[in-house]
């Protein structure tokens, strides 16, 4: 989703309607808003199981890979190939960019 | 996580509004207008929802009991299925249609339907000439004494002519996706305009509810041209509520009036003008039928991640009198019957027509290929390390011939112990991002025992083969094993990768159980392809 939003203000960049420091500003507001919204509005719980393939520690920012994931939720299952978590500190606010 | 399709429409769009107000600050400072930020807001909006991430984004969703209409023939379980976005017979599919030229399709109710008639988006109608029409945009038909007024919605390209009888049909002005080649021949009608007409007939479901309805199906085959066949239509009124539907113009324009209302269901005006150059057939009225359509079109190419909605405008509310109202679309762009059938995927094809599944495959594929090139030029340093039989010596000197100098590899022998295997791991897994399945969250705790991670994640979203799901809280764990170059730290066993990581990661798994358990103590050095 954030990507899309990125999408959406870099046409209106090409097109200089905003400037590049006015988007930077969105996508700041973008972040504030979809963790406001995750935090709030979201209740639901997933466990998750599989092989790690890589880990990366790097400015607080948990970086893997995995392999072989199966995804659960109460209702329903997702098998994944290959999936990445990028995880920020979740105890101080850390940024977080969704997509 | 696929109750999450239920909560995510709605989850994003409450965020895209959140964004939009803490910005229209920021914007007004800059000097910026707001037409800007609706634009803004549009594209974002159209994105998310073409992208498939969140299915089932339709504001018909909510109003399934509205769709009455129902056309002749074969489509009448069709129409049935008011919410289902890809529902589209197979064998009712156009093949392909033409392309440009303009076509004019006209529909008549069936016997019993009674005027307003909503015809949700994603049903497929058929006109008795069996041409087909995909409802791309939710679309009202009204009957509106006096007048006619058709506003064209950028449907989908798949427009044929049908005389099958006239239905009238409001189009709810929904976002188009992809290419609409239908045009309008009709005058051009302005947004005011249509309002100050049929304010007092119809009832044209406000676009913002098209806004959701958009194009969760962006390519659908076929998109009903409600078409009011008055009197000069081509063909003879069959019917009083026959009407005919011209070809609807579209140009890409940004659906201002539809994103910015707010998500409501009813229309007060009736009429969905479209901003831009939206060309509308012009109406006339002769029997008491109303027609309004907000027409959006696009010019975008025919991916599926192609955004960029435009809403062409709405048909003029010229009243002719005792006159056919016909709308003709002409068809912009072609479309295949495999680009519809690949449109047509529920199964979220992220931003394009490829297949979005097979992606991680083919991903991991080409990591092989990749892996393989690169590991011909490494195996000659790991093969002098494990390789104590002379099996070992001719694969570095094929790999050497076939990839690397010898000089290179000479160099890497003699490196060996230094830098082989090195950097593998990044090499053996590229980290694509592209379609990749990604998991955005924070983290509470990350543990490891050994080589037993444990994750306490919370409030995350995940996108997996571009479908978006979410999180408060997710726990997993996962072993990890050394999938570089394969060693086995507990004895110098070490293996070759071939191709196939999973089978080489197999192969160590079971080597490192074995290890374990302490079973296999005469694996040291050796060698295993």
């Amino acid at each position: 989703m954030a990507y899309h939003l990125q999408e959406s203000l870099d046409e209106l960049i090409q097109t200089q309607q905003i400037t590049p420091q006015l988007a930077l500003q969105v996508l700041l507001q973008f972040d504030k808003a979809i963790n406001t919204a995750l935090a709030n509005r979201v209740r639901n719980r997933v466990n998750f199981k599989g092989s790690l393939n890589t880990y990366r520690f790097c400015d607080n920012v948990w970086t893997f890979v995995l392999n072989d994931v199966e995804f659960r939720e109460v209702t329903d299952l997702v098998k994944v190939d290959k999936v990445k978590i990028v995880a920020c500190d979740g105890k101080n606010t850390g940024s977080n960019a969704a997509e | 996580m696929f109750s999450n399709s239920n909560t995510l429409p709605k989850l994003y769009l409450s965020v895209i509004d959140d964004v939009m107000e803490n910005v229209r600050e920021l914007f007004l400072e800059e000097g910026i207008e707001e037409q800007v930020l609706d634009d803004l807001r549009q594209r974002w909006e159209s994105k998310v929802l073409q992208s498939k991430a969140v299915e089932g984004f339709s504001k018909d969703n909510t109003n399934p009991s509205n769709f009455v209409l129902q056309l002749p023939a074969n489509y009448s379980q069709t129409l049935q299925k008011t919410i289902a976005p890809v529902v589209i017979p197979a064998g009712q599919l156009a093949q392909s249609f033409a392309a440009k030229g303009s076509t004019i399709a006209t529909f008549s109710l069936p016997p019993g339907v009674t005027y307003p008639v909503h015809i949700p988006a994603g049903v497929t109608l058929q006109t008795a000439s069996g041409h087909l029409y995909k409802v791309n945009v939710p679309v009202m038909v009204t009957k509106a004494p006096g007048c006619q007024r058709v506003s064209a919605q950028a449907n989908q390209p798949l427009v044929e002519q049908s005389t099958v009888s006239s239905t009238i049909i409001h189009n709810i002005p929904a976002q188009v996706t992809g290419p609409c080649p239908q045009t309008l021949p009709a005058t051009q009608t302005s947004q005011p305009a249509l309002p100050t007409h049929q304010q007092s007939q119809s009832q044209v479901p406000q676009p913002p509810s098209i806004s959701l309805d958009q194009s969760t199906r962006p390519e659908a085959p076929a998109t009903p041209e409600p078409s009011i066949n008055q009197q000069y239509s081509q063909w003879p009124p069959e019917s009083p509520s026959e009407f005919t539907l011209d070809g609807i113009e579209f140009s890409p324009q940004p659906l201002d009036m539809s994103m910015s209302s707010p998500l409501t269901t009813q229309l007060s005006t009736g009429l969905l003008g479209a901003s831009g150059n939206a060309q509308v057939s012009e109406f006339g009225c002769s029997v008491q039928e109303m027609v309004e359509r907000a027409v959006k079109a696009e010019e975008e190419p025919v991916a599926l991640a192609s955004s960029g909605d435009t809403m062409s405008l709405l048909p003029d509310l010229e009243r002719t009198p005792d006159s056919a109202v016909k709308l003709e679309m002409e068809l912009l762009r072609d479309y295949n019957f495999n680009e519809l059938t690949n449109i047509v995927q529920m199964d979220g094809a992220c931003d394009s027509s490829s297949e979005a599944g097979d992606e991680p495959q083919e991903l991991e594929e080409e990591s092989g290929a990749i892996g393989e090139n690169e590991f011909l030029g490494m195996i000659n340093a790991e093969a002098l390390k494990a390789l104590q039989g002379a099996g070992g010596s001719s694969d570095p000197s094929d790999s050497s011939s076939s990839n690397n100098d010898e000089s290179d590899l000479k160099e890497l022998e003699e490196e060996d112990p230094l830098n082989s295997g090195d950097d593998v791991s990044e090499q053996d897994i590229p980290e694509v991002f592209d379609t990749e399945n990604v998991v955005v969250c924070q983290y509470d705790k990350i543990h490891r025992s050994k080589n037993r991670w444990k994750f306490y994640l919370k409030d995350g979203v995940m996108c997996y083969r571009g479908k978006d799901y979410v999180f408060s809280k997710a726990v997993g764990e996962a072993e990890w094993f050394c999938t570089g170059f394969g060693c086995c730290h507990d004895c110098s066993w070490s293996h070759i990768y071939m191709s196939d990581e999973r089978l080489n990661r197999t192969q160590l798994q079971a080597h490192l159980t074995s290890v374990r358990i302490g079973k296999s103590k005469e694996v040291k050095g050796k060698q295993a392809t």
